[in-house]
This record gives structure tokens, C-alpha cells and sequence, in this order.
């Protein structure tokens, strides 16, 4: 109804660009011996053995998660199908930590692991996002998105893991600034004033960003980008908090809510979750208030995990909560600002297992005059093609938008929408990209872009 | 001929079965012991139940299987249960279990037309599949020796007990495709825990040991990097 223009079929998608990204240390020596070294030693400590005993025991290669991934859809190169993935590692586990495979592989010989084999792990299990939409095909329950996960960990214990990554974390756990991005405080400081001043300016109000406030019921932390390039759904979202009547409070110390961790590490992921507590137990709140972010909503639900002390805190993403002020009538929307066509897309980290799903779309619903869905959508929708870690390696990034991205992009146009709201940093800076590479028409918005267009104020 | 059926009947029949019984169990068992002991080293214990029964429940009564290659999956439904139910249910089966341990299902049975019918079935659908798994380059550039072989061979004593019950044979050969039947179906009873036919009893638990293993054991990272010799290293 709405296919204006069909990019899926263009010709210039059959070539697929290189997916190379840059590596700081390449690791040297006898990279199979350290491989299996690595695997051991996660196996011994983790909870990754259970998943890779039933695995190799089961997985029958029927193909059919590959009707759900997107990079396939596009390349139609085996390698791509999920489960030929998943093989690169399962393969390992069977051959050298299986019972039936060591005996099979000493009596008969078989696979053996090789240096290309390595090399050609780094790059597959860095084209999956890790969206986690072909689990919901795999008749056998495997989770193709947890191996891509384990597959890192490994890998980038032995140093091979993407430099932007790497070199984003460092700054974040062990740099100066303590933030992916390496601003400085004074200059985030800065941005706070002068958003405070936009919002005096657009609805005549004084809205804070209350900072470093002990006892607040909740902490807010999102992704330092948001700075940088968001500062709408900033905006939007110190207005709802405002008119809601939260208290809510920022950080000083610890303000950058991405986890790579989530991506490729399951000790920076801990390590940054640690420190997201500690300041928590310093501000002494109550809860957690996350930003427009789908992998750093994720990482906190780890929270649980590696929190000390009992008792972890409530994650509560920002939606969740305007939502909830929203339905108690304490944030009213105006119905007439918002009238182009909007369309939303499901953030796969938040969505695949359909824990954000309606709350944004019944927002939506309320205050905007033409809402469409993509199809599909839900927690079927499809991955921004810059999941997974992948949208902050720039060097990929006519892979990401002209592979990964593609089957978003048609996605968007044939919804005809004008705004595309997105409520998540990694998908919003993919968006921008992917729909400038492919010239698609629309705007890209977070949830509380639009909502601080409509939020009205009493005064 | 006759001394090799009483054979494949008797010892290597018990034997065989024995083997995929224990085997099947030890498999079961085993994976259910890994899903608890990650219980036990996680912090959080709790799964989105939710999620994990509605994909379960999706794929084990297969509604979902349809959402996507609705072909193939049709033909692969029609397949396994004629697979599983098949031998199960044939009246001639239930008999021999009531002749030789006292406990059957014979109330349970398929008419005999039927079960000729669900054999045919299972053996087209058998055939289609392969077809299917050949002919699709998706399926067939990810699938492994086993993925061809084991259709053909799991409709093998299907092939020769349809014989069996249906055409009016010499003695000599009705025994030797009787003998067919009896030792495909005890090949297939011995490998069936070994390899990926063992997902008959290992996929209903499979969402829950994923869920349980994404439930991350919290001391693990510190573990890893001590165990690695990279205590205290920068990133």
C-alpha cells in the first residue's frame, strides 16, 4: 500500500561490501592452542556448558533460522545462515570438550581446529548482531544469538575483539573521563544548562536535570551518546519526569549507561554494571531509571546477577515509567502537534522477548494522529542491522547499511512514515546512517523527541 | 534364516532396546543435571517462563513451526508423526509387547487401514524431505553426512513392514524383508541416543537450558581472568 520505492532488489545489492573492521593487538603465536586454552577455562568457570551439551547433541540443520535473518536475506550466502555460525563453534565444543567427540575424534580423526578457522569465526560472529530473531525459528531451542555472545568472550580474550570497542571500554572503565565517549563532566555539565534553556525556551517551564541528589527515588543513566547526538530525547525525558512529578536524579561520576560488555565480555560486563552500583548505594535511590537505549536496558537486567548485598534494584526503562504517568494523567499530550505519520520500531533487545512492546505503541497511539506498524514488528521485528555492538565500528559501515541495514530500510519506506521513532542509541545512530546510505526519506526520532514536541504543561 | 530372526527378535532386539531406553535417559538426565547445576551457580534464578513455554510449547505442539517455510514444515510434521506414532500404535507391535512382558497398549491401536496409510505417508513425507533438504541450497550447504542419511534410513523399516503386512510373499522372502524390518529399526534404536534424533527427548527441555544458561554465574568473570593469568591487566 505504501511501497513507493523498492531499494530490497536494487542491483547494487548483490555485491557485498567487506566486513573488515580494525583490531588493536592481533593476537600472534599459536592462536589454536590459546583458542582451546580460553574455551576451557570459560567452560570450567560458566554457565556456557548445559547450552553447548544440548547443542551439539541436537541441532538438526534445518535452515530454517535462516528465513529469519536479515544479513542472509541479503547476502544469500551460506555462511550467513545461523546455524552454519553456530557450527564454527559448536564444532569446537564437540570435537574437543564433548565426551563422544574426544573419543570419536581420537579413534577416527576428524575435524580439527585451524588458524583459518579462527580468522573466519572473527569475522562471521562479528556480522551476526546478535538480534536473536532467528531463536524464535529454531525448532530445537538453540539460541544462535548466546553463542555469537560466547563466541566473543572467547575471541576477545585473546584480543581479538573490534578496536572502537575495545578502546570505548578502556576509556569508560580506566580512562579520565569514565565514559565511552570521553566527555568530560564539565562539558555534560554544560549541555545540562543549555538543554534546560531549550526547554524554557519550547514550553516556558523550568525543567531540571537534578543532579548527584541523594535519596532520589530513582537514578537515571543512558548512553553518554545521548549527549552528543540526542538531546531530544533528553529533553523529552526530564519533561515527562517533570511533569510527572518523579524524583529522579543524574550522576556526576557515573553517567554512561552502554555495556559492551553485553557484546563481546561477560567481565566488562560485570565490571561496568559493578560501577553503575556503587554509585547507586552512594546516591542511595531506589531504582534504576534507564534511557532510550535497548542493549544498556539489557545489560542492567544482569543487574540481579552480579549484584552484591541482596535485594538488586528495580530496572525501570524510561518508556515503562512515562507510560505509567501517562495512564495516571499526570503527563498530557497534545493530540494536534504530532500529525505526520509515525511508525515504531522495536529495539531488539528490549522487544525479543516481548518485554517492551505495547507501553510505547499505546503512547504513540495517543497522541499521534497516524500510527503504522512495520511489519513485522513486535518481538518479530527485525534488527536495525547495527545490533550487537556492530553500529559503533564505523569502519563497517557500508556493511552495516547496505547488508545489515538493508531489510530495515525497506521496512521504513514501505511504511510511508514520516517519523520513525526508535528509542534506542545503538538503533538511532544506525537509522541515521542506514537511511542516508540508502536515501530513504523520513525523520528519526526517540520516543521523547515526540513527546516533548506534545507534552503540555500546566502553568 | 530362521536362526537370524529368532535372533534379531530375541537377544539383539532387547539389547537394542535397552540401548536407546538408557540412552535416551542418560541424555535426558544428564542435560537436566547441567540446567540445575547452572541453577546453582547463577545469582538469578528467575527465567521469563513466558518466553521459554511459549517457544516450547510453540515447537512441541508445532503451531509455530508454520509461521515460516509453511511447505517444509507440513511435510516435516506429517513426517514425524507418522515416525512416532506409526510404530507406537501398529497393532502388530502392541502384541509383541503383550506377549513378551505382559503390558501393552492394544485398547490404543490403529486400524490396520490406517496405519497402512500412515506408513505410506511417512514414507513420501520421508522422501519429500530429502528432496526438500537436497534441492534448497540453504539446507543443503549447512546440513552434514547424517542430515541425508538419516531420513533414508529411518523410513527403511518402514518400507519393509509395509511389505511385510501387504503383499503375499513366498516364505523365504516375506522372512527376509520381516529380518529387514526387524535389524533397520534396531540400527536406528542404537544410534538414535548418539545423534541428533536424540533431540526426540532433549527438545522439550532445550528453551529451559538456554534460559537457564543466559543466567550467568556472577563470579565467573573474576574466575576466567585469574584462571587466564590476567589479574590486574588492563583492557
Amino acid at each position: 500500500m505504501f511501497k513507493e520505492k523498492n531499494i530490497w532488489n536494487k542491483a547494487e545489492g548483490k555485491t557485498t561490501p567487506e566486513m573488515k573492521y580494525i583490531i588493536e593487538k592481533p593476537p600472534k603465536g599459536d592462536r589454536v592452542k590459546r583458542f582451546l586454552e580460553i574455551f576451557a577455562v570459560i567452560l570450567k568457570h560458566s554457565n556456557y556448558r548445559p547450552i553447548l551439551e544440548q547443542y551439539v547433541k541436537i541441532s538438526a540443520k534445518c535452515s530454517r533460522c535462516s528465513v529469519a535473518c536479515h544479513i542472509y536475506q541479503v547476502t544469500q550466502d551460506p555462511k550467513d545462515i545461523p546455524c552454519y555460525r553456530s557450527e564454527l563453534l559448536l564444532r569446537i565444543y564437540r570435537r574437543y570438550f564433548s565426551l563422544e567427540g574426544s573419543i570419536y575424534g581420537r579413534l577416527f580423526g576428524g575435524y580439527e581446529l585451524k588458524e583459518e578457522d579462527i580468522d573466519e569465526m572473527a569475522e562471521s560472529f562479528w556480522k551476526c548482531t546478535a538480534c536473536r530473531k532467528c531463536v524464535l525459528e529454531c525448532p530445537m531451542g538453540i539460541d544462535h544469538g548466546l553463542l555469537t555472545h560466547l563466541a566473543r568472550y572467547i575471541m576477545a580474550e585473546m584480543d581479538l575483539v573490534p578496536r572502537a570497542l575495545l578502546i570505548s571500554t578502556r576509556e569508560q572503565l580506566e580512562g579520565k573521563t569514565r565514559n565511552t565517549s570521553a566527555i568530560p563532566w564539565i562539558g555534560m555539565a554544560d549541555s545540562i544548562e543549555f538543554l534546560e534553556e531549550e526547554i524554557k525556551e519550547m514550553h516556558g517551564v523550568d525543567v531540571k536535570f537534578p543532579i548527584d541528589v541523594e535519596g532520589a527515588e530513582y537514578m537515571f543513566i543512558t548512553p553518554v551518546s545521548d549527549w552528543l547526538m540526542e538531546a531530544e530525547s533528553l529533553m523529552g525525558i526530564a519533561c515527562a519526569m517533570s511533569a510527572g512529578g518523579v524524583n529522579w536524579t543524574m550522576s556526576s561520576k557515573v553517567n554512561d549507561a552502554i555495556n559492551y560488555g553485553l557484546f563481546y565480555s561477560d567481565a566488562i560486563l560485570k565490571r561496568n554494571l559493578l560501577v553503575i552500583a556503587e554509585e547507586f548505594k552512594r546516591l542511595k535511590c531506589k531504582k534504576i531509571l534507564m534511557g532510550e537505549c535497548g542493549h544498556a536496558t539489557r545489560s542492567a537486567w544482569f543487574m540481579p546477577t552480579y549484584w552484591e548485598g541482596g535485594n538488586p534494584p528495580e530496572i525501570v526503562h524510561c518508556i515503562e515509567l512515562t507510560h505509567k504517568l501517562i495512564k495516571e494523567g499526570k503527563i498530557k499530550l497534545d493530540p494536534n502537534v504530532v500529525t505526520e505519520r509515525v511508525t515504531y520500531h522495536d529495539p531488539c533487545n528490549i522487544a525479543r522477548q516481548s518485554r517492551i512492546i505495547e507501553q510505547p505503541r499505546e503512547i504513540l497511539k495517543s497522541f499521534c494522529k497516524d500510527f503504522v506498524e512495520m511489519t513485522p514488528n513486535r518481538s518479530e521485528n527485525y534488527c536495525c542491522g547495527g545490533g550487537g555492538g556492530t553500529v559503533s565500528i564505523d569502519e563497517i559501515r557500508k556493511y552495516r547499511t547496505s547488508v545489515g541495514g538493508r531489510r530495515k530500510a525497506q521496512q521504513i519506506i514501505d511504511t510511508g512514515a514520516h517519523w520513525v521513532v526508535a528509542p534506542c542509541a545503538n538503533c538511532k545512530k544506525q537509522f541515521r546512517e542506514l537511511m542516508e546510505d540508502n536515501k530513504v526519506d523520513g525523520e528519526l526520532v526517540g520516543l521523547h523527541d515526540l513527546i516533548l514536541k506534545a507534552i503540555i504543561f500546566d502553568k | 534364516m530362521d536362526a537370524w530372526l529368532e535372533f534379531a527378535k530375541g537377544p539383539l532386539f532387547r539389547f537394542t532396546f535397552a540401548i536407546m531406553l538408557l540412552g535416551l535417559a542418560r541424555v535426558l538426565i544428564l542435560s537436566i543435571i547441567n540446567g540445575f547445576e547452572a541453577k546453582g551457580k547463577s545469582r538469578e534464578k528467575k527465567l521469563p517462563m513466558n518466553y521459554v513455554m511459549k517457544l516450547t510449547f510453540g515447537f512441541v505442539f508445532p503451531i509455530r513451526s508454520l509461521r515460516v517455510k509453511p511447505l517444509y514444515s507440513v511435510v516435516s510434521i506429517i513426517f514425524h508423526f507418522g515416525l512416532l506414532f506409526t510404530p507406537i500404535l501398529l497393532f502388530d507391535h502392541a502384541l509383541l509387547f503383550e506377549n513378551s512382558i505382559g503390558v501393552s497398549w492394544l485398547g490404543l491401536t490403529l486400524s490396520k487401514s490406517l496405519a497402512d496409510w500412515l506408513t505410506l505417508l511417512t514414507i513420501v513425507f520421508g522422501l519429500i524431505i530429502l528432496v526438500l533438504r537436497v534441492s534448497n541450497r540453504a539446507s543443503r550447504s549447512i546440513s552434514r553426512k547424517q542430515d541425508f542419511i538419516w531420513p533414508i534410513l529411518l523410513i527403511i523399516p518402514f518400507i519393509s513392514g509395509f511389505i511385510c503386512g501387504n503383499s503375499v510373499l513366498n516364505p523365504d522372502s516375506y522372512k527376509a524383508f520381516l529380518l529387514a524390518h526387524i535389524l533397520s529399526g534396531e540400527l536406528i534404536f542404537v544410534l538414535l541416543p548418539f545423534t541428533k534424533i536424540a533431540h526426540c527427548i532433549l527438545m522439550p527441555i532445550s528453551q529451559w537450558i538456554t534460559a537457564r544458561s543466559w543466567k550467568f554465574a556472577p563470579d565467573s568473570p573474576e574466575e576466567v581472568t585469574i584462571a587466564l593469568g590476567k589479574e590486574g591487566e588492563p583492557i
